[in-house]
């Protein structure tokens, strides 16, 4: 019989966000089993994305949370509250029912906040409240300044929730063995030619940080035409079947046999194998270039609107984001320079847009302009110090 | 094989009465001929009542059409017999927990149901109901299940006041057992005759029991006036029509705060239809009671589709209309008072002085009553005319009061009530008297239920709401002058007609009844909504008796306020007033997560 450990010895990471965040949200696991190694770990996340995380070694169970099935409960109960009572409970149930001593909660909602209740064990709920509230709060102060007056922050998200789980980041990017699984029959050749191999993320999670179908055709072309060996895969959900298309269609005929259209087309296992098989992932949409690097491919992305490099960009060593210089829609793309990029052959900034290099150190992942990096250790140091003394005093001792 | 004789039996078996009456029914209602798949189809007078090349594919779309919206529990009740093709495929497609009941108005098509196909188990699981419409309406009550009424609409047609009998007697039974609370959004207009109408509907469904989130728009009357002042008439139209779309939002803004069960919008309410179509993809119900002559204000046409269930006081070719330019759901709901200010007042003499006469009228200057009334003057009455936009109406200046001022309603309860005669003439804006007179105005209620005399000019409903012991009404206004005549000399038998009329609006005209059938219509079209809590479903007790074994959720009821109707959000706010330190129980956590998931449901902006 497996070996099931005493509630005592059983911790809970709640991560109820989007695909990108929950894989940032591994670098804080990598962490906590580092530092806690005699304890076992479960992940808590949303129901369609367990998939992320069924590769990760240490973690002793996923749970998954089916929201639909929450909404479709919610206006049932006026039809039966005993029935949907009852249908809940054996929900809990069914996730195996487990009490935890510690929960580590990263969103900052009142689901949240309800299902760390939910899964704290009687016995230690109200002290590990307290403990969960005095370690989350300075962080979560943290980052509704950032978001607030989006001013200089240095550190990243996926540092922030190591913080927030009282522990301080590895200093290196989680990384995976994508999951064996096939990928449909006429998908299979990606990655088995030589050349360079692109996957484009063709959407994004908001409308506002779309890039245009008309943009993406136009980066196609030019990285086919200055590439012989260039293999481009384009990649999204079904939604965005018809803009790959539209994409497709742009691309003079003779070049089509270089262009894989995997949109619609792969589960979150099998796009977790097709970005493995490229060398780069480019895009809008932070989810894929986060679920790309964690597969070891490199990561370009083009972050504009609302997005953020210094607290989204892609977590690890040798990604590259274009910041566009303000929130508004860009009126010229990085394209040719973006390309030259992944050719090896230069690296420059575009008109509007800056361009960043990921790195890594003591304190997390941090992007480099090539303006200096000590003030930048130096700012990220003072927040770690500010938000969790305790810890820092730890490292000096 | 005896087809006929084989179905007799089995009927038989379970409804004997029925299976005896239908024996000996002569039939030929139906002429049976064989589909294109060579099964049984029929037609009555030249009409297909089933498809001619495939019944059993029709009625099988019928079933998966209506189906999915039957719920466990409920009694499903179908109108429409033929070869009852569509009841098989139905009661196929039911859960057995839901029951399915067909309405037989006509034993002689049901005889010819019966010889033309057999009837098969599964129509052992049918309670077949013949009769009258209000002994089949109260059997139905007595079960004491959700009904779901569905209609198979080809073999109705021919019997439709038999439908709309029971459809009548159901809606007064659901009525007179509602006992639950509706939380119901009122939306009343800017300004105009139907703003104190929504005050009484307000009154009245309070009286009722229900909880009235009152959306007040006239509150926002003066800046629609001042912007009326703009001269020129494209910007004053825009600028109009912009802010009656900012009200719609503002409506929606208000309906976000606190989710109703209903949205009842009056005639006039600024409701655009982008924001019904809104509100009906977040699963609002909204009605509107248009009380106005559809004839003359025609924005309903384009509003029609917006509302889930319009009430209109007009019948006949006004339902066809509203019904063509694309309403669901179409009722008749007339007019009404409210006794709580509609009633007889006690006038002191100087009241009496001033606003009394022996004959009077209250209302605004149309046309045919500018043409109509000069005939009342030089009469050896007094005559006093009450009300606004009478500007150039010379003839009638001399008993025109107040200076042709608007009259409020305390005013115009006044002069109900110290007038010996009230005269009630409908406005149109030709010469004579209304052509089309097919409703009756507010103003024909509310002097009865003031117990005030009126002589009314002819309605082709009149008869339906008071007899001729209880009002009197002319078809020429030639007449008026000798009608004055024979009533003002006879006070005993004014009074006795008056108090009659006034008998008649107390047990059957006010708003309260006005109400009752409202919503006893929409709770019959949604038994599973606002059909569920008028059977007091939702209230507190109700749910204790539907949780005898779960008592975590028996706690958490009863920790709310009693005899109180109890939705979720009521128990999560209970929880949350114990205040963010308290340690809560798993069942209390679980409800405010599932609050969580609803309120995330109606996000209406």
């Amino acid at each position: 019989m497996p070996h099931e450990p005493a509630p005592e010895h059983r911790d809970l990471v709640i991560q109820l966000a989007r695909l990108g965040d929950l894989v940032q949200t591994l670098p804080a696991i990598e962490s906590l089993q580092e530092a806690y190694p005699e304890r076992s770990l479960d992940v808590l996340c949303a129901a369609p994305l367990t998939g992320v995380l069924a590769a990760v070694r240490g973690i002793d169970r996923v749970i998954p949370w089916d929201g639909a099935q929450w909404r479709t409960w919610a206006t049932r109960w006026q039809e039966n509250p005993a029935a949907t009572l009852q249908v809940m409970q054996h929900y809990l149930a069914s996730l195996g029912d487990t009490m935890y001593e510690q929960v580590y909660p990263l969103n900052q909602h009142e689901r949240s906040h309800l299902m760390t209740q939910l899964f704290l064990s009687h016995s230690s709920r109200e002290q590990e409240q307290a403990r969960i509230a005095a370690r989350m709060h300075p962080w979560a102060q943290h980052l509704r300044h950032v978001a607030r007056e989006r001013g200089a922050n240095r550190v990243h998200l996926a540092d922030v929730w190591c913080g927030m789980c009282g522990v301080l980041p590895r200093g290196q990017a989680p990384s995976r063995v994508p999951p064996a699984v096939e990928l449909p029959e006429d998908l299979a050749g990606i990655g088995k030619r030589h050349g360079l191999w692109v996957a484009v993320a063709t959407g994004a999670g908001e409308a506002d940080r779309c890039v245009a179908p008309v943009v993406w055709s136009q980066w196609i072309r030019e990285f086919l035409a200055q590439t012989q060996d260039g293999q481009v895969v384009l990649i999204g959900s079904g939604t965005e079947r018809e803009t790959a298309r539209a994409m497709l269609d742009s691309v003079p005929t003779l070049l089509h046999g270089r262009v894989w259209d995997a949109t619609g087309r792969t589960n979150l296992s099998q796009l977790m194998l097709v970005l493995h098989k490229c060398d780069w992932v480019i895009g809008a949409d932070t989810g894929p270039l986060h679920l790309g690097t964690l597969v070891g491919t490199r990561a370009l992305g083009w972050y504009f609107s609302r997005a953020r490099l210094h607290e989204t960009g892609p977590y690890g060593e040798g990604h590259w984001v274009y910041q566009h210089a303000t929130q508004t829609q860009p009126q010229q793309w990085p394209i040719k320079e973006s390309i030259d990029l992944m050719c090896g052959d230069r690296v420059r900034s575009a008109t509007d847009w800056s361009l960043w290099r990921s790195r890594m150190d003591r304190w997390g992942a941090y992007f480099d302009d090539g303006s200096g990096t000590q003030a930048v250790e130096h700012s990220r140091a003072d927040i770690w110090r500010a938000c969790a003394p305790a810890l820092c005093e730890s490292i000096a001792a | 094989m005896n087809i006929f004789q084989d179905n007799l039996d089995r009927l038989a078996s379970r409804h004997q009465d029925l299976a005896t009456a239908a024996k000996p029914a002569a039939g030929g209602v139906l002429t049976v001929e064989p589909a294109r798949t060579g099964v049984p189809s029929a037609r009555r007078s030249g009409r297909w009542i089933h498809s001619a090349y495939d019944p059993l594919r029709e009625a099988q779309t019928w079933a998966d059409t209506h189906a999915p919206a039957c719920r466990s529990g409920e009694m499903v009740v179908v109108a429409g017999v033929g070869l009852l093709y569509h009841v098989e495929a139905l009661r196929r497609k039911l859960a057995p927990d839901v029951s399915l009941a067909v309405l037989i108005p006509n034993l002689d098509e049901f005889h010819d149901a019966l010889a033309a196909r057999p009837l098969e188990a599964w129509s052992e699981a049918i309670l077949w109901l013949p009769g009258a419409p209000a002994e089949i309406a109260a059997t139905l009550t007595k079960i004491g299940r959700p009904l779901r009424c569905l209609s198979y609409a080809p073999a109705v047609a021919w019997d439709t006041d038999f439908h709309r009998a029971l459809e009548e007697a159901l809606r007064r039974d659901m009525s007179r057992q509602a006992g639950g609370q509706l939380t119901i959004a009122l939306v009343g207009p800017i300004y105009g005759g139907s703003l104190p109408i929504a005050r009484y509907v307000k009154r009245a469904l309070e009286t009722l029991g229900h909880t009235v989130q009152w959306i007040d728009h006239s509150v926002h009357a003066a800046s629609y006036d001042a912007m009326g002042t703009l001269k020129d008439q494209r910007n004053r139209q825009m600028m109009q029509g912009r802010m009656a779309e900012v009200l719609s939002q503002w409506t929606l803004a208000t309906l976000a705060e606190s989710p109703p069960d209903l949205v009842l919008s009056m005639a006039q309410a600024p409701m655009t239809l982008p924001v019904l179509e809104h509100l009906r993809k977040k699963k609002f119900l909204t009605a509107m009671w248009f009380v106005e002559n559809y004839r003359h204000l025609t924005y309903w046409q384009q509003l029609a589709s917006g509302y889930e269930f319009w009430f209109v006081f007009q019948q006949g070719a006004c339902l066809d209309a509203f019904r063509q330019a694309g309403a669901r759901q179409v009722s008749y709901l007339p007019m009404a008072a409210d006794p709580d200010l509609h009633c007889p007042m006690s006038i002191t003499d100087e009241d009496r002085h001033r606003f009394g006469s022996d004959v009077s009228f209250v209302g605004a200057g149309y046309a045919n009553r500018r043409r109509l009334f000069p005939s009342l003057l030089r009469q050896p009455w007094s005559f006093k005319l009450w009300g606004n936009e009478w500007d150039g109406a010379d003839e009638l200046r001399s008993v025109l009061q107040l200076n042709g001022a608007r009259i409020d309603t305390a005013t115009c309860m006044k002069v109900f009530n110290a007038t010996t005669i009230n005269v009630n003439l409908h406005s149109t804006t030709g010469v004579g008297l209304d052509p089309q007179a097919d409703f009756v105005n507010p103003r024909t209620f509310e002097l009865a239920a003031c117990g005030a005399f009126q002589l009314v000019d002819h309605r082709s409903e009149l008869h339906r709401f008071f007899t001729e012991q209880e009002m009197v009404s002319f078809k020429d206004f030639g007449d008026v002058p000798g009608l004055v005549h024979r009533w003002l000399n006879d006070s005993a038998a004014r009074q006795a007609m008056a108090d009659a009329a006034r008998a008649r609006v107390l047990s059957e005209h006010t708003y309260v009844h006005r109400m009752r059938e409202l919503l006893g219509h929409i709770g019959l079209s949604q038994p599973d909504r606002v059909g569920s809590v008028l059977r007091g479903e939702r209230q507190q007790e109700s749910l204790l008796n539907r949780c005898t074994d779960d008592r975590p959720l028996e706690a958490l009821l009863r920790d709310c306020p009693s005899g109180q109707r109890i939705e979720l959000k009521d128990v999560a706010a209970r929880i949350r007033s114990k205040g963010s330190t308290a340690t809560l129980k798993r069942e209390e956590l679980m409800v405010l997560m599932l609050d969580e998931y609803r309120s995330e449901t109606r996000d209406l902006l």
